[in-house]
Formats: C-alpha cells, sequence, structure tokens
C-alpha cells in the first residue's frame, strides 16, 4: 500500500524531492538532447553527405575525364570504409555505372531512384526494407558541363542508433547524476530533519511540561565568557545554551536581534533559520516557564486564600450564602447547608424556592429579588419554623456589583438569634417579675399585719364563743382562711425574698424523709405511693431546714397533682456526688409529664395549668427561688428517663412521667465515699 | 485552466513538438543485382593536351577548340587525358593519341617515334615562344642573382617540363651552374597541376626557387597573393607548344584540322574566345625543324641518354 504523501518522512520528502526536480530536469532534458542530437545529427549527415557526394564529384572529375576507373574505384572504397557510408557509386554522363562498392553486382532499382537537381546535388531517403538511407547524388560537373553523378548512401539508421546510444548515454549520465544527487540530498535531508526532529523533542518536551529543555545549539563559550560580562543577574549569563541577544535583552526584541547584528556574539553565533527557530522556542519556553511560575506562585496565593475563605466561611455558624442576578445559589458555606440538610452540590444552581419550605423560600426569593433591583443592602429579622419550634434569624443581604457597578448577586448572612430572642423575652418577664415580686411583697407585707390581727382576733373570739357553736364553727371558718391568706401571704414574702432564710448544716436525706412523712398520708388517700430511694451514706448539707422542706413538700404535691387524682407512684430518689461536691435529689411521677410548650414556663411565676381557684401558680417558682438561693439548680424532664422506674416493684407505668432534678451544693468537706457521675437512671 | 495543468502542458510540449517524421522514403530493393558493362565509347579523333595543368583545366582550356575544330571538319575529336607526361609520350608512340598538344621537349621525343609537328601556337605574349621563369618568396633576401641560387633547393615541374625545367636548366647550365650545385632539386608531385604546385611550393617556404613557364603565374592570378612571388631569372626564349599528330595517323585530317585551326584569327571575338581559352593567341603553322634549338639544348644537356627523356 503506497503511503500518503503527507504521512511521509520529512527526510523522505526531500529526497523524494530532489530526485523529481533532477528527474523532471534530466529527463526532458536527455529526451530533448537526444531529439536535438538526432537532429543534429541528421543535419549534420545531411551536410556531411552533401560535402562528400561534391568531394567525390569533385575528386572523380579528373579520373572521370581520363577514364581512370581505378583511381574512381579506389575513391569510391575509400569512402565505403567509412562505417555509416552504406554504399558510393559513380555514373558516367549518360546513367552508366562507372565504379560502384557493392559487391555481387549492382542493385539495378538504386541508379534510377535519385538524380542530381540540376547543377545542384540532391537528397533522398531510401528504405531498403532492413535501413534507412540518405541518398546524395552530387553531379559531375567540369566547366560548366555535366560529366556523371557522384552517388553516396549515408545510414540514417546508423546515424540514429548513434543519436540513440547518445540518447542513452545521457540518460545514464542523468541517472548517474540522480543517484550522486541522492547521496548529498539525503545528507542534506538527514541534517534538516536531525534538527527538526530536535525541534520537535523540544516541543514535545515543552508539551509534556519540560520547559528546561533547550532547543537550540550549545555554542562553545557562553556569551558572557565572549564580552567578559560579569552581570551575574542576566539569564544567559554562563549558559552556553541561551543567546544574550534573544534572551538577555527583552527590550531589544522590538527591533530583533537585528540590533545585535555588530555584536561578537552574534556574529558568533548567529544561526540559520532554523537555529533562529530554536533559539526562539528556547526563548519561548524559558517566557513560557517564567509565566508559569508566576502563575503558579498565584494558583497556591488563590487557593490558600479559597482555603482560608472556605475555612472562615464554614467555621462560622452564620449561614452564608452568595447567589447571582436570577437569585440562585452559586455558593454557600457549610453552616447554611448543615441547616437545610443537603449537601452544598445539592443547593449551588438552586433557588429558595427549591430548598426552602414553600412560604419561606417565596418570601426570601421575593426579598432577594428586592435587593437585586434596587442595588442597596436590606437588614431583617426573619422568624422559621424548624422542628416544631420556631428559629429566628438575622439575615442580611449585601448586593455583589461588577466593575461596572452593575449588580451581579447578593451576599446573603444568616445569624441565628433564637436564642437571643428568648433571653430577650426572659429578660423582660424577669423584669415584669421582679416588679411582680416588689409589688407583692410590699402588698404581702401590708396585708400581714391585719391579717394577723384577723387571726388573732377570731382566735381570741372562739375563745368567748360556746364551744360547738355556729358562730364557733364560722370563727374556725376566719382563722382557718386566714391561715390559708397568712400562706399565701409567706409564698409571697417567700417569692419576693422577703422572708430571712436560717441556713444551717443539716442532714439532706431526714429532710427529704421528714417532708415525705408529712404528705405520705395525705398523698396515699389519693392513691398515690411515695417510693423512696435515698444515698444511704446521709449526705450533709448548709441550707435552711423548713424552706428545703417547703420546696420538697411542694415539689411532692405537685406530682401528686400531675397524677390527677387517678393515683401512681413518686420516686424520691437522692444521690452525693462527693467529687463533684454536690448532692442530687429527683422527684419523679408517673403522669401523662408536661407538654413541650409548657416546659420552659413551669418555672415561671404565676404560670400554672390548675383550674382558676386551685394553684397561685407560685410553687415552683418559689421552689426554683428557694433552690437558687441555696447554691442549687433545678430542672424538669418530661418524659421521664427510659428506665427510671425500674427499680420500683410496681413497673409497668405506660406514662411518659416526669422528672425535677434539685442539685444542691455542699459547702464544706464530705468524708462519706467517693463521687458518682448523677445518672438519674442509677439504682 | 487551472495552474497544474498549464504546467503539464508546458512540460508536455517539448515531447509532442518533438516527435514525427518529416519525409517519406522511397522504397529501394537492393537484391535485384546485376554487373554494370561499360557501354562502348564511338570512334573519334583522339586529342590529347601534355598534362601539365589538372585535367579538368585541360579540358576546360581546349573544351572550345575541340568544339570548334569538330564543327569545322565534321571530324568527331574526343580528348583524352593522359596522367603525366611520360604517359602521354607513351600514347603518341601506343597510336592512342592520334593529335598531341605538347611542349617541345616532349615532341622531340614523340619525334622519335614519328610523330610530326603540323602546328604550333603564339604564345599570349604574341610570340611563337616561350620561356621559363625562375621565381623564389619575395622576402628571401639571399636570393639577388642567378648565382645566388646554389646551394638552394629546387623545384621544378617534370623532367619533361620544358619551360618548368629543362629552360630552366639550361638557363643555370649557361650560367655555370650545374644540378650538383642545388642542395636537392624537386618535382612537382602527383599527375597534372605541376605548374601550380611549383608555385604554391615556393610561395609556402617548401623550397626556395622554383622553375615555371611564363604564363602560369597569370594562371594563379586571384589565388595566392603573386606579389609575395618574385622572379628572380628567365631563361632564353624556345619555341612555344606544338601540335603533332602520331606516326601513321591520316594526313587528310591532319589537314583538315590544321586548316580549322589555322583559320583562327584572335581579332574575331568567337574566335578569341575559343583561343583565349585554350591559353594562346593563335596556330600557325609548324614544322619539325621548328625544333632543333630544343633538341640541342636537350643535347646539351644530355637529356638523351634518359629513356623517354628523362634524367
Amino acid at each position: 500500500m503506497i503511503p500518503r504523501l503527507s504521512a511521509l518522512s520529512f527526510r523522505t520528502k526531500i529526497n523524494c524531492g530532489i530526485v523529481l526536480i533532477v528527474g523532471l530536469i534530466a529527463i526532458p532534458l536527455a529526451y530533448l538532447t537526444w531529439r536535438a542530437a538526432a537532429e543534429s545529427l541528421q543535419t549534420e549527415t545531411r551536410k556531411r553527405g552533401l560535402v562528400l557526394s561534391e568531394n567525390l564529384a569533385m575528386r572523380v572529375s579528373d579520373a572521370m575525364l581520363s577514364m581512370d576507373l581505378l583511381r574512381m574505384k579506389n575513391m569510391v572504397d575509400e569512402l565505403k570504409k567509412v562505417d555509416d557510408i552504406s554504399y558510393a557509386f559513380i555514373l558516367d554522363r549518360q546513367g552508366s555505372v562507372l565504379v560502384h562498392t557493392f559487391s555481387g553486382g549492382f542493385p539495378v532499382e538504386l541508379a534510377e531512384v535519385n538524380a542530381p537537381d540540376g547543377p545542384k546535388p540532391h537528397i533522398r531517403l531510401l528504405d531498403t526494407g532492413r535501413e534507412l538511407i540518405d541518398d546524395f547524388a552530387a553531379p559531375v560537373t567540369i566547366v560548366g558541363t555535366p560529366f556523371g553523378t557522384a552517388r553516396i548512401g549515408l545510414s540514417r539508421t546508423k546515424a540514429e542508433a548513434a543519436a540513440d546510444r547518445l540518447a542513452l548515454m545521457i540518460v545514464f549520465y542523468s541517472a548517474a547524476a540522480m543517484v550522486a544527487a541522492l547521496a548529498p540530498s539525503t545528507l542534506f535531508a538527514r541534517r534538516v530533519t536531525e534538527r527538526i526532529n530536535r525541534l520537535k523533542r523540544h516541543a514535545e518536551e515543552v508539551v509534556k511540561g519540560n520547559l528546561d529543555h533547550r532547543a537550540g545549539p550549545v555554542t562553545a563559550k557562553a556569551c558572557s565568557d565572549t564580552l567578559s560580562c560579569d552581570n551575574t543577574r542576566c539569564p544567559a549569563h554562563g549558559d552556553r545554551a541561551s543567546r544574550c541577544w534573544l534572551t538577555a535583552s527583552p527590550d531589544q526584541r522590538g527591533e530583533g536581534p537585528e540590533s545585535c547584528r555588530d555584536c561578537p556574539v552574534y556574529r558568533e553565533q548567529k544561526g540559520d533559520e532554523i537555529q533562529d527557530l530554536a533559539e526562539t522556542f528556547d526563548v519561548m519556553a524559558v517566557s513560557l516557564k517564567s509565566h508559569l511560575d508566576e502563575l503558579r506562585r498565584a494558583e497556591r496565593v488563590l487557593s490558600r486564600q479559597e482555603r482560608l475563605l472556605r475555612t472562615i466561611l464554614d467555621a462560622t455558624p452564620d449561614l452564608v450564602c452568595l447567589v447571582d442576578e436570577n437569585a440562585r445559589y452559586l455558593a454557600v458555606n457549610r453552616a447554611f447547608a448543615n441547616f437545610l440538610g443537603l449537601t452544598s452540590e445539592e443547593i449551588v444552581g438552586a433557588s429558595d424556592r427549591d430548598v426552602f419550605p414553600e412560604d419561606e423560600g417565596q418570601a426570601m426569593h421575593e426579598e432577594n429579588s428586592r435587593v437585586l433591583a434596587a442595588g442597596r443592602p436590606s437588614d431583617r429579622e426573619v422568624r422559621l419554623r424548624r422542628g416544631g419550634s420556631p428559629v429566628w434569624f438575622h439575615v442580611v443581604r449585601v448586593p455583589v456589583v461588577d466593575a461596572s457597578g452593575r449588580v451581579i448577586g447578593l451576599l446573603r448572612t444568616a445569624r441565628d438569634v433564637t436564642q437571643l430572642k428568648q433571653f430577650q423575652e426572659q429578660l423582660i418577664q424577669s423584669q415584669k417579675m421582679e416588679s411582680l415580686g416588689k409589688l407583692a411583697g410590699g402588698v404581702a407585707h401590708e396585708i400581714n399585719t391585719p391579717l394577723g390581727v384577723i387571726l388573732g382576733y377570731s382566735q381570741l373570739l372562739q375563745e368567748d364563743v360556746p364551744g360547738g357553736s355556729q358562730i364557733q364553727a364560722d370563727l374556725q371558718t376566719i382563722e382557718k382562711q386566714a391561715k390559708v391568706c397568712r400562706k399565701i401571704v409567706a409564698d409571697l414574702l417567700g417569692f419576693s425574698r422577703q422572708a430571712e432564710s436560717a441556713k444551717i448544716e443539716m442532714c439532706f436525706n431526714n429532710s427529704l424523709m421528714e417532708a415525705i412523712t408529712l404528705v405520705r398520708h395525705a398523698l396515699s388517700l389519693e392513691k398515690v405511693v411515695i417510693a423512696t430511694d435515698l444515698d444511704e451514706r446521709m449526705p450533709i448539707i448548709y441550707g435552711d431546714p423548713e424552706k428545703l422542706k417547703q420546696v420538697w413538700i411542694n415539689l411532692l404535691s405537685n406530682a401528686s397533682d400531675a397524677l390527677e387524682g387517678r393515683g401512681g407512684t413518686l420516686l424520691v430518689r437522692s444521690r452525693l456526688f462527693a467529687h463533684e461536691q454536690k448532692v442530687t435529689a429527683w422527684f419523679a411521677d408517673d403522669g401523662p409529664g408536661i407538654s413541650p410548650d409548657n416546659l420552659g414556663r413551669v418555672f415561671d411565676p404565676f404560670f400554672t395549668t390548675k383550674p382558676v381557684g386551685q394553684g397561685t401558680g407560685l410553687g415552683l417558682s418559689v421552689s426554683f427561688g428557694i433552690i437558687k438561693d441555696h447554691g442549687g439548680s433545678i430542672r424538669v424532664e418530661t418524659p421521664a428517663p427510659e428506665g427510671f422506674f425500674d427499680a420500683l416493684d410496681d413497673p409497668g407505668h405506660d406514662r411518659p412521667g416526669t422528672v425535677f432534678v434539685i442539685d444542691l451544693p455542699l459547702d464544706h468537706e464530705e468524708t462519706i465515699g467517693g463521687g458518682h457521675p448523677a445518672n438519674a437512671t442509677e439504682a | 485552466m487551472r495552474r497544474r495543468d498549464v504546467l503539464l502542458a508546458g512540460l508536455c510540449l517539448p515531447f509532442l513538438a518533438a516527435c514525427g517524421r518529416d519525409e517519406d522514403a522511397v522504397r529501394v530493393d537492393l537484391s535485384r543485382r546485376e554487373e554494370p558493362v561499360l557501354r562502348q565509347l564511338p570512334r573519334a579523333v583522339t586529342y590529347a593536351y601534355l598534362p601539365q595543368y589538372a585535367h579538368t583545366v585541360s579540358y576546360e582550356r581546349h573544351r572550345l577548340l575541340l568544339d570548334y575544330i569538330g564543327r569545322a571538319t565534321g571530324i568527331p575529336l574526343r580528348q583524352v587525358f593522359p596522367d603525366t607526361f611520360e604517359e602521354h609520350v607513351r600514347m603518341v608512340e601506343r597510336g592512342e593519341i592520334d593529335i598531341s598538344f605538347s611542349n617541345p621537349f616532349a615532341y622531340i621525343r614523340m619525334a622519335a617515334s614519328g610523330a610530326r609537328a603540323f602546328a604550333r601556337i603564339i604564345e599570349p605574349s604574341g610570340k611563337p615562344d616561350f620561356k621559363s621563369q625562375i621565381i623564389c618568396r619575395r622576402d628571401n633576401k639571399e636570393l639577388k642573382t642567378l648565382a645566388d641560387c646554389r646551394g638552394k633547393r629546387w623545384m621544378a615541374v617534370d623532367p619533361s617540363s620544358a619551360g618548368g625545367y629543362i629552360y630552366a636548366l639550361g638557363e643555370f647550365f649557361d650560367n655555370g651552374i650545374r644540378r650538383s650545385d642545388f642542395a636537392e632539386i624537386t618535382f612537382a608531385p602527383g599527375p597534372g597541376g605541376k605548374q601550380e604546385k611549383v608555385v604554391l611550393a615556393v610561395f609556402a617556404g617548401a623550397c626556395d626557387i622554383g622553375s615555371v613557364r611564363d604564363g602560369t603565374l597569370e594562371i594563379l592570378r586571384g589565388r595566392i597573393d603573386l606579389g609575395q612571388i618574385r622572379v628572380l631569372a628567365e631563361s632564353k626564349s624556345y619555341p612555344g607548344w606544338v601540335y603533332c599528330a602520331r606516326a601513321g595517323f591520316s594526313p587528310e585530317i591532319i589537314e583538315k584540322i590544321a586548316r580549322a585551326m589555322f583559320a583562327l584569327r584572335y581579332d574575331r571575338p568567337d574566335d578569341a574566345a575559343i583561343l583565349s581559352a585554350a591559353g594562346m593567341r593563335g596556330i600557325i603553322p609548324a614544322v619539325d625543324a621548328d625544333y632543333e634549338s630544343v633538341r640541342r639544348l636537350a643535347e646539351k644537356l644530355g637529356l638523351d641518354a634518359l629513356p623517354g627523356g628523362e634524367e
């Protein structure tokens, strides 16, 4: 299969081209030379034949006059010795053959086929069947009188054969020239293609990224040696593979190396076009390398800045995102993706309407559109619903503009301010409670005195009335209700910290048992069983026994109320955590539990779920205040931790239950036992 | 047309232009042969001119004269061309030449065989006799007198040539110069044209002196620069060329021919053309006794001892 011309190697193309050129020149030249030689030979043959025949005619005239046949015979025989003369003969005036060169008789047809053209010779081409003969008939004229004819036959076939031999020789020499041309052309092609291949290898190395490869020739001396140049900062200094006019003087490239024409380095190292190309490649590689180095440095800086920025964005708890002019996400930080429960890749390209619930997404999209359209930042708080509870975000939208000032997107940051909002609500509530407490304390203080008078007078009056009378009964009712009032007033005073506490060292377990003993009977009437699980190490605390007892009774009372009269079990557990210097008590019931909505408000003053008249909502609030006063904490868990009631003898509780956990500090060193973690499930 | 087609056509054009043969060949069968036989020439009176010049010159000079004699006498004449003086003499002796036109010395030899003179010519000089000229190159400073020819190379026309050799030899003899005094004596080579050859030899420097009959230099005028030739000396005059008839030739025919010859007049243009071509002014009667002076010269030079008159 013949390969395509374009697929041939350059060396083969050069060789083929030179052979083709030599062939195209030599072959037509050989042919034309052959033709010219043939024609020239033919012309010369004709001239020669004419000369020979006329010469014969002239020379034979004397012999003809004297009828010297021998001389005439010798003359024609002399001619016959010439290779291409086929025959020669002499005719007399009457056309009779006097002498001839034929052996075996004279061809009878030959004498008549040609005759002189008057006083001039005549040429006629004869075909003998074996060869072509130019027949020359020259008149033998003496003083204008025709005496006969001299005839000579020159073989044109032999002349043409000579021309053919000449053509063959030309072809042979042309072929030899072609072969001879092939050798230097091969050397030339090899020289050229070697250098081109070196350029190719250089280009391949550049493509592979090796920009240190050099294509130009290495000279014997570096330019710095030639010029005794001590500029070591020059890139061509000491480098025999670099040309200073290309690498060291980039400012001169505007005029090209021509500006270095008179420099000895240029004169010594200037090469041909291929060397120029190779050196340009080298310069290109050096330039490319320097640019790549700059790009790599810039890339490293950018990459580091990107990582830094990404780290900052991902580290910030704020929800940060960048949207384009169509309000579609371009980038989001990790907090944003976590908030939506999606990956960054899922979010990028989507819009707010795709990733947020319908109402929230629509609102956000509209706000985005307003900011994009107006080009002014916005700042607002947004309330979202997540997990059944509200979540507040402070959302800031800042438009992003390009160099021409056109808005091409916006940066949106959203900070979770839910806790702040709760603190704000709590602060407002605390301030309200403080004012209310001060009001209640003042009122209770003022009521306490007349109430004492009422109680005192009712007791005095009971002494004055007969026993068992209606008046006594009424007075007892007055006394009882007055006591209730005094209790309420005492609670109010306690709530408003009006009551002074008297803290002493006391046994924690005993305090609990005192309270349990007080209420156990009453609660048993409501089918409520109180189970205890107290730490046997008998932890000692520093506190007000009465107030703490009030707390325990309050908690037990609340627990009983939570059972809603259907009975149940109350579990009181205490544990000492010596290493944490605290003691913990759990008051648990197996009731229906507290709803999540109310869970955060149970310690608020006057918060109650009981019907009007059955509770003031101050019990837990007062208990909270007492525990805080003792440096402890109280919290509620509902439902009760799993397995909290497992230690009881009466399992099978199917209600979630509620547990109040109270931690109280130990003010002095305890010598009893070691610490254990406060695990509510611990038996 | 695309450029490639033009290029291709340009390359092919020389091939197309060079193709083809430009003439037709005549078919000839060379196999049918027979040996040619020469025709017998018609009988005629043979006429020969002593070959002092080339045959063609001889033919040219006497062609008109023969035509005239033929017309005047009604006798067919045919010119024959002996190659040498000797052959001429022998052919007369053998009867192959009926009428001979020769120099006096050749005549006395032929007369010995029975040939008889019947006419003689008047030379272009207007005299019925002629002489020999001894020539040399004009720039040859050594040759001033005849005596200076001693030791020189001498080329003569022919040993039998009267004007070209013998008359000059007689002149040298009369001046005391013998043949042995010359460095060499050579004769013009080859047949015919010997007078001219001598002049050319002197002109070319092949010899120092040459001897020719008078009138020869005029024949070469225009062919060589005669200014380069100097006539060193001339011999005494002797009777001019002579017509003789071979022994036994018909006296009547001789008479007719002689009359026709004598009838030529140089003052008639037609006759003058005939006579001028033949290099003569006229033809007058002659007898054998007219050539006694020549016989004496031969005797003086001792030429009789040579066979055929040659030395």
